[in-house]
């Protein structure tokens, strides 16, 4: 039996065809991951599902019956449930305010907290969400914020669940947990529909797999034949994807510290955001830093570029200016709304008058040598794909050409093929002699590039691998100690 | 000394709580429109606009009742034409309420020279009796014993009620803090926004009445800036019923500060006394209430 079965799914944004008579069927009660590229119309398809968008021939079966979406709300009717990727949720309100919000439970006139408290309470329990339905969302992290929008869906009784790359924004630690919430829903008899970019996850969950490329269905198979390496040639066809160069490793009398970090320690809101941190940032290397997201790596990021002042120990640099793609580049990396043109030169010192002509010739360079692809350089930055935009960030500090530079989460949301050649350019300029600060939550990006990783928990760095200890020993071991030392078990 | 003693008393603080009256109206009026994501400058002309009709309606029919019912309906009717204009045309909200405040103060004018041939006030009036039974309670009797006064002691529970405890509270900060997400699951954003403006416009309207019949009178720029007042009360009020009623009470306490000080004789400027509540409005929110959140998506069209 299927819960969900598209039929010759068509659908086109004007001379652009994004799902090209896509057939499968998603089984009841099963995992079902569906891969591909940025742009591969994943994402487009699941909104036509969940009646966002409505394809331009071909028909949709929830359980069999054929379905007509005018909007979301007849999906969620449905009982499907989407999981975004931006989260859909209300910063001021609490916990259990959003969940109820559109569904409330009401005594007479009033909210019914009592019904909702024990309705809620009960799916936290039995999912083991650990969430505090009094708190406000502006006070919890990103992870629980996903626990809420879980929340929501499972409030709603939804039984189709639709998740969008959930796994993007979690440390190691809570994807584990993550997995596990899944593995509940499973054998609650739910259906899950798992986009990702992480092919080990593929590996783990999905009973099958539809891979889709340029808007095509291109492979499918069954969780006993699963192969990773095949699952990787099928989502970017035959296209060879960069390598990174392999690492110079020069004298070491060469690698002097342009960064150091002697004993510093920064209190916000009388909570030690940083304690007593000492760390050297070389050249001719890239120092890791791992561990759950909100231990301190904004504030250490933030003491570097001289944001936070307040601190006491002692910083010495060697310049005074640090390239830094930073990690929400919609909040502190671009300007959404300026052109990739103005995004390109704006951080370029002042000189004057801009001229147009020097902007496109400048931006062309950039987009030619970093394969930014945009329509133009005067597209808005904003409507380019994600990776595109995190290429022209990338290409942007590396112009800047200065000693140091700071990569905080260069990968996340980013497909294959742009996240291979974001490792190649972080290879090379460490090999040009510059010293990188690499901040993640991707272990496997980590051990591929650091060498040398600190991990923080609780504003500590607890520990710091060096070359040997990263280069020698089980892998396994390796990710298992440094999993434990990310939620503070030494 | 005596100015020191003259505020000790019950008529000082009757006082006081009568002057807060309007204002506590107004920033509510205000609240429940910015609550929606709506910003309502337009308080100021509300209030001029049912100050007006009330005036009109109740020197033409000597029909009390009459006339609070017409300068409601009124001032309902143009907030739902703010509405048009905000939410479903989606004009500008500052430069939607500034055209309110000129159109009306313009129209009220217009109107008074038509039917009263006076463009600077019309005739007096009957003002709005009070309850004579509660009137007879000993201290609080004459605070309570005016409707409209009592109306707004008990809006403090009842928009705290409505805002906190309700669906439709929950419903009408959802869409003024994230409209996408409160569309993403179902709620009708447009139409919680028109029904905030239109509580915004019944609101406003009481804090005008209340004036007019005190003054017994409708006169050009009567209301003096009460309007904006509101405002600042309502953001010094960081958008919250309760903080918002002790906000209207530090205007009144003022303005009730200052009258006593006129009739008192103390030689001080009077203009340097009607200052007052001005610089207490800087002086507040410099100091003591710190850096004020409005709803997350107040004033942006959706």
């Amino acid at each position: 039996m299927y819960a969900v079965e598209f039929e010759n799914i068509t659908k086109s944004f004007g001379l652009l065809t994004v799902n090209d008579k896509v057939t499968f069927g998603v089984k009841e009660n099963s995992v079902h991951c569906l891969l591909g590229e940025n742009g591969a119309g994943k994402s487009t398809l699941m909104k036509i599902l969940f009646g966002s968008y409505k394809q331009d021939s071909g028909t949709i079966k929830i359980r069999g019956k054929e379905v007509k979406f005018k909007s979301p709300l007849d999906a969620i009717d449905e009982k499907i449930g989407m999981l975004y990727q931006h989260f859909m949720l209300i910063d001021e309100f609490t916990i259990w305010e959003n969940v109820v919000l559109g569904n409330e439970m009401n005594a007479g006139m009033k909210l019914d907290y009592k019904k909702i408290k024990y309705r809620l309470n009960e799916i936290i329990e039995i999912y083991n969400l650990g969430l505090d339905i009094n708190k406000k969302i502006c006070d919890i992290s990103i992870s629980q914020e996903q626990k809420v929008e879980l929340l929501k869906l499972l409030y709603r009784n939804s039984d189709i669940l639709i998740f969008d790359e959930p796994t993007a924004v979690l440390s190691p630690v809570e994807v584990n947990e993550f997995f596990k919430i899944i593995e509940k829903f499973k054998a609650d008899g739910k259906t899950i529909i798992f986009i990702t970019h992480k092919l080990n996850e593929v590996k783990e969950l999905a009973d099958r797999v539809s891979i889709l490329r340029k808007g095509q269905l291109v492979y499918e198979t069954d969780k006993a034949d699963i192969d990773v390496q095949k699952l990787g040639k099928e989502i970017i066809g035959n296209v060879e994807v960069a390598e990174s160069p392999a690492k110079i490793s020069p004298n070491e009398e060469n690698k002097k510290s342009f960064i150091e970090l002697k004993d510093v320690t920064l209190i916000k809101d009388k909570v030690k955001v940083l304690d007593d941190i000492t760390i050297d940032i070389r050249r001719y290397e890239i120092h890791g830093i791992c561990g759950v997201e909100g231990n301190g790596q904004q504030e250490l990021v933030d003491v570097i570029l001289q944001f936070e002042k307040n601190i006491s120990g002692t910083v010495m640099m060697k310049d005074e200016r640090v390239s830094i793609v930073p990690d929400d580049r919609y909040k502190r990396g671009m300007i959404k709304e300026f052109t990739v043109g103005e995004n390109l030169i704006l951080k370029k010192p002042s000189e004057g008058l801009i001229s147009k002509r020097t902007v496109d010739t400048a931006s062309q360079y950039i987009m030619k040598k970093y394969d930014v692809r945009a329509p133009s350089a005067e597209t808005p930055i904003g409507s380019l794909s994600g990776g595109n935009q995190q290429k022209a960030i990338i290409a942007r500090e590396i112009e800047m050409q200065q000693n140091t530079m700071i990569f905080y989460h260069p990968t996340r949301g980013v497909d294959i093929n742009a996240t291979a050649f974001i490792h190649s350019e972080i290879v090379s300029l460490r090999n040009a002699g510059k010293a990188i600060l690499l901040v993640s939550s991707d272990l496997d990006e980590l051990l591929k590039l650091s060498d040398r990783l600190s991990v923080m928990h609780k504003g500590r760095l607890i520990k710091t691998f060096d070359e040997t200890e990263l280069s020698s020993g089980n892998r396994n071991n390796l990710l298992e100690q440094i999993g434990k030392l990310m939620i503070g078990i030494h | 000394m005596e100015l020191f003693n003259s505020i000790l008393t019950v008529a000082f603080l009757t006082q006081v709580f009568r002057l807060m009256t309007p204002y506590y109206l107004g920033a509510s009026a205000a609240n429940f429109s910015e609550r929606g994501g709506v910003i309502n400058i337009a308080i100021e002309g509300f209030m001029i606009l049912s100050a007006f009709s009330f005036a009109m309606f109740n020197i033409l029919t000597h029909n009390i009742p009459l006339a609070i019912f017409l300068a409601l309906i009124i001032n309902v009717v143009f907030a739902l034409l703010y509405s048009v204009f905000t939410v479903k045309l989606k004009i500008n909200q500052i430069v939607t309420g500034v055209g309110f405040n000129i159109l009306i103060a313009g129209l009220t004018k217009f109107l008074m020279m038509i039917i009263f041939h006076s463009s600077s006030n019309t005739e007096r009036f009957e003002g709005i009796p009070d309850n004579e039974l509660i009137g007879k309670i000993p201290l609080v009797g004459a605070i309570l014993s005016d409707y409209i006064v009592l109306f707004a002691l008990i809006l403090i529970f009842l928009s705290n009620f409505i805002l906190f405890k309700t669906t439709f509270g929950l419903r009408l900060r959802s869409v003024g803090e994230n409209p996408e997400a409160a569309e993403s699951l179902g709620i009708k954003v447009r139409r919680y926004k028109v029904y905030g403006i239109l509580i915004s416009g019944f609101l406003a309207a009481l804090g005008g009445i209340w004036l007019a019949s005190e003054q017994k009178s409708f006169s050009d720029g009567m209301i003096a800036g009460r309007g904006y007042i509101a405002l600042a009360a309502m953001i010094i009020g960081k958008w919250k019923p309760v903080n918002i009623f002790f906000a209207s009470l530090i205007f009144a306490f003022f303005e009730a500060l200052q009258i006593s000080i006129q009739i008192s004789g103390v030689p001080i400027p009077s203009q340097l006394i009607q200052m007052l509540p001005y610089l207490i409005t800087i002086l507040v929110l410099i100091g003591l209430i710190g850096k004020t959140k409005p709803p997350a998506a107040d004033g942006v069209p959706y």
